[in-house]
């Protein structure tokens, strides 16, 4: 027997106070593809983000490739193959354009494919270059399914597709293409792990999985003749530092957000204090000019909002490879404030200080963003009042500017 | 899960009924009673009895009565931080229910006494120092911090489902706040600058004699009556939280 390409063993789960999933094993070898259509609520959903590490588990272990993904102690690795991935909500966020979210997918799993061909199959070749938000329920649900599909179709390696109800809101004939899909991507050597409601795929799963129990298909069709001939190629770059980049470009949130808060800042500032009063030698001076800055990042990085939405932020979590940020945004805007400032009292621009203006506003950014992403797994993340934390940042900031004045910095 | 690594508490809070035996309601109330009524007498000997101090050695003598509130206050605090932490990490390391309600009996006492010291060392700094606050007091910030920390456990938690993510979430920030809890008594050391430093284990300049000392024991064991009153009454508040919950769930399988 080959050895398990995706295996739960004995994984117990505890979602609020009870326990959804109690030990469920299931090993998944190349070539299969195990259908979950329990009713609502028996777990599925629940499986299938066990299966790609999201949860954290009561008791047992899941294993992609023999290698330990995250087990019942925390430990949690990166897999050494990605998978694909598509969520019962979606996973892909508003500001994205169609293209952009598969391309995404793909560079995650290493390599690319002519997308185009896809988006003509499942007819959003038209939509290619749309926001990912002017799409229906029906064509965004397209979208995340290809981009838990496309990995599969990435080199010659055998992967782990995980999909959660790809077919929701799909019309017929997309229903008919996809099982033909995935009759391509189970010859290819994938291991799937799908669950649906719809009736279609049980002709192409190999096996079925009911409560805790997997047992082979006897409605299984063999379908050999379903072959694709798809060409990738390898492809390495960061998606996430290029998501973050463009998503700031697009929705100018860091501006919006950070930035309004350090102009108000600095407005304040000089509404209130004499200019000609400031002593550039005094410890007041240099966190005075640094205070913009500083409130700019206490806003934190607005990007972990904007990937709650359709749980885009658990799709990237997932993946182990980065989650979209705003550094670059922040380094940019925090050193930029600290010019306006010290302009604004009339004093000499001073290089170090505009680089310690921009750290500043990337290391608050990335404190708060940390205590942001740490509460993301709660039921109401927004309500977890993170930002009563913040003054936790003055000491620091305290530190620093006491340092740029004992060293004379300015 | 059920630690009975601690039978006396776990029999008060756990016996019989979630909810307690009225026996033991009366006992956390008793307790609780204890407290006030030892932290009302300290606050009356403070302003009746205490001697006054050197009008050499303050700036505002009068003000420094404050400090039979404010040193007994701080004490209980730290104790409360002592059980959040405790707390939190029984649960985080071994999933007691124990555990859980230590961490969220120690956040409101925590922030309850918190808010107490702080409040009161900003009417004392206001007359003694010409400021409330002092940012580049290591310590006073430190402090401040915790009782913020308090807060966040407090108002994060009563806007979350209780729930294994929940807990999880909220006994790791108080494992990491605890962390603040030796800084700031090290701080107190290494850079005081307005604060005076530690009373309690502070070695001989810390020491007090007299009537004052007698007065500050009898704060320090009242504000330490009324926390352990205050933690076993928010236990058993929890106890009831969770049984309605286990009712509710119950009823929605039915």
């Amino acid at each position: 027997m080959s050895e398990a390409l995706l295996s739960l063993n004995g994984v117990s789960v505890r979602r609020g106070s009870s326990m959804v999933l109690n030990d469920v094993s299931l090993d998944l070898t190349s070539g299969q593809l195990a259908l979950l259509k329990d009713r609502n609520g028996a777990g599925k959903s629940t499986i299938i983000e066990v299966a790609s590490g999201l949860l954290p588990l009561e008791k047992g272990e899941v294993l992609h490739n023999g290698e330990v993904l995250i087990d019942a102690t925390g430990r949690s690795k990166r897999p050494k193959s990605a998978f694909g991935l598509t969520l019962q909500s979606d996973g892909c966020v508003g500001s994205l354009r169609v293209e952009e979210h598969l391309l995404n997918a793909l560079d995650l799993s290493g390599g690319r494919v002519d997308v185009d061909p896809w988006l003509e199959r499942y007819n959003l070749a038209h939509r290619k270059h749309d926001l990912i938000a002017h799409l229906s329920g029906g064509q965004r649900r397209k979208v995340a399914m290809l981009a838990g599909m496309l990995p599969g179709f990435v080199g010659q390696v055998p992967r782990i597709l995980l999909l959660d109800e790809p077919a929701a809101g799909l019309d017929a004939a997309s229903r008919t293409l996809l099982v033909e899909d995935l009759h391509k991507l189970r010859n290819r050597g994938n291991a799937i792990l799908l669950a649906s409601h719809h009736a279609d795929f049980t002709a192409c799963a190999t096996h079925l999985l009911t409560g805790n129990t997997m047992e082979t298909n006897e409605a299984f069709e063999e379908s050999k003749g379903v072959t694709d001939n798809m060409k990738s190629s390898s492809h390495k770059n960061n998606p996430a530092f290029r998501t973050g980049f463009l998503l700031n470009q697009r929705t100018l949130s860091t501006v919006a957000s950070n930035g309004i808060a350090g102009f108000l800042t600095l407005g304040i500032l000089l509404a209130l204090v004499d200019a000609s009063a400031v002593d550039s030698s005094l410890m007041q001076a240099s966190g005075l000019f640094l205070s913009a800055a500083f409130a700019a990042g206490l806003v934190g990085d607005n990007m972990v909002s904007m990937l709650h939405e359709h749980r885009a932020l658990d799709w990237w979590k997932a993946h182990r490879q980065g989650i979209p940020n705003s550094y670059i945004h922040g380094l940019l805007l925090g050193s930029g404030l600290t010019a306006l400032t010290q302009l604004g009292f009339d004093v000499a621009i001073s290089w170090p200080l505009l680089a310690i203006g921009g750290l500043l506003t990337i290391s608050t950014m990335v404190m708060v963003r940390w205590m942001d992403l740490a509460t993301s797994r709660l039921a109401r993340p927004r309500a977890a009042y993170t930002r009563i934390l913040t003054p936790i940042l003055i000491l620091p900031f305290a530190l620093l500017v006491q340092w740029i004045t004992d060293s004379g910095l300015l | 899960m059920d630690y009975r690594f601690w039978p006396v508490v776990n029999a008060i809070i756990e016996s019989k009924r979630f909810g307690g035996t009225s026996m033991t309601k009366r006992l956390a109330e008793a307790i609780l009673l204890l407290g006030f009524i030892g932290i009302g007498t300290t606050l009356g000997l403070a302003f009746l009895k205490a001697p006054s101090v050197s009008i050499n050695a303050f700036e505002s003598p009068d003000a420094q009565r404050i400090f039979y509130w404010h040193v007994p206050a701080a004490w209980s605090a730290f104790i409360a931080f002592g059980f959040l932490f405790v707390g939190s990490a029984l649960w985080f390391f071994r999933r007691s229910d124990l555990g859980w309600k230590m961490h969220v009996a120690g956040a409101q006492a925590g922030l309850a006494t918190g808010l107490m010291t702080v409040w009161s060392g900003m009417v004392w700094g206001s007359a003694e120092w010409g400021v409330p606050w002092d940012w580049t007091d290591v310590r006073l910030n430190t402090f401040g911090l915790l009782t913020f920390l308090a807060m966040f456990l407090v108002l994060g938690r009563q806007a979350q489902i209780d729930g294994v993510e929940t807990r999880d979430t909220f006994s790791t920030f108080g494992l990491f706040g605890f962390v603040l809890v030796p800084v700031t008594y090290v701080a107190t050391r290494l850079w005081q600058i307005r604060h005076p430093g530690p009373v309690i284990g502070g070695g001989e300049s810390g020491s007090l004699n007299g009537e004052m000392a007698l007065i500050l024991l009898l704060g320090a064991i009242s504000f330490t009556v009324f926390i352990f009153g205050h933690v076993l009454m928010s236990m058993r508040i929890t106890s009831l939280e969770q049984r309605l919950e286990r009712i509710q769930e119950a009823k929605d399988e039915a």
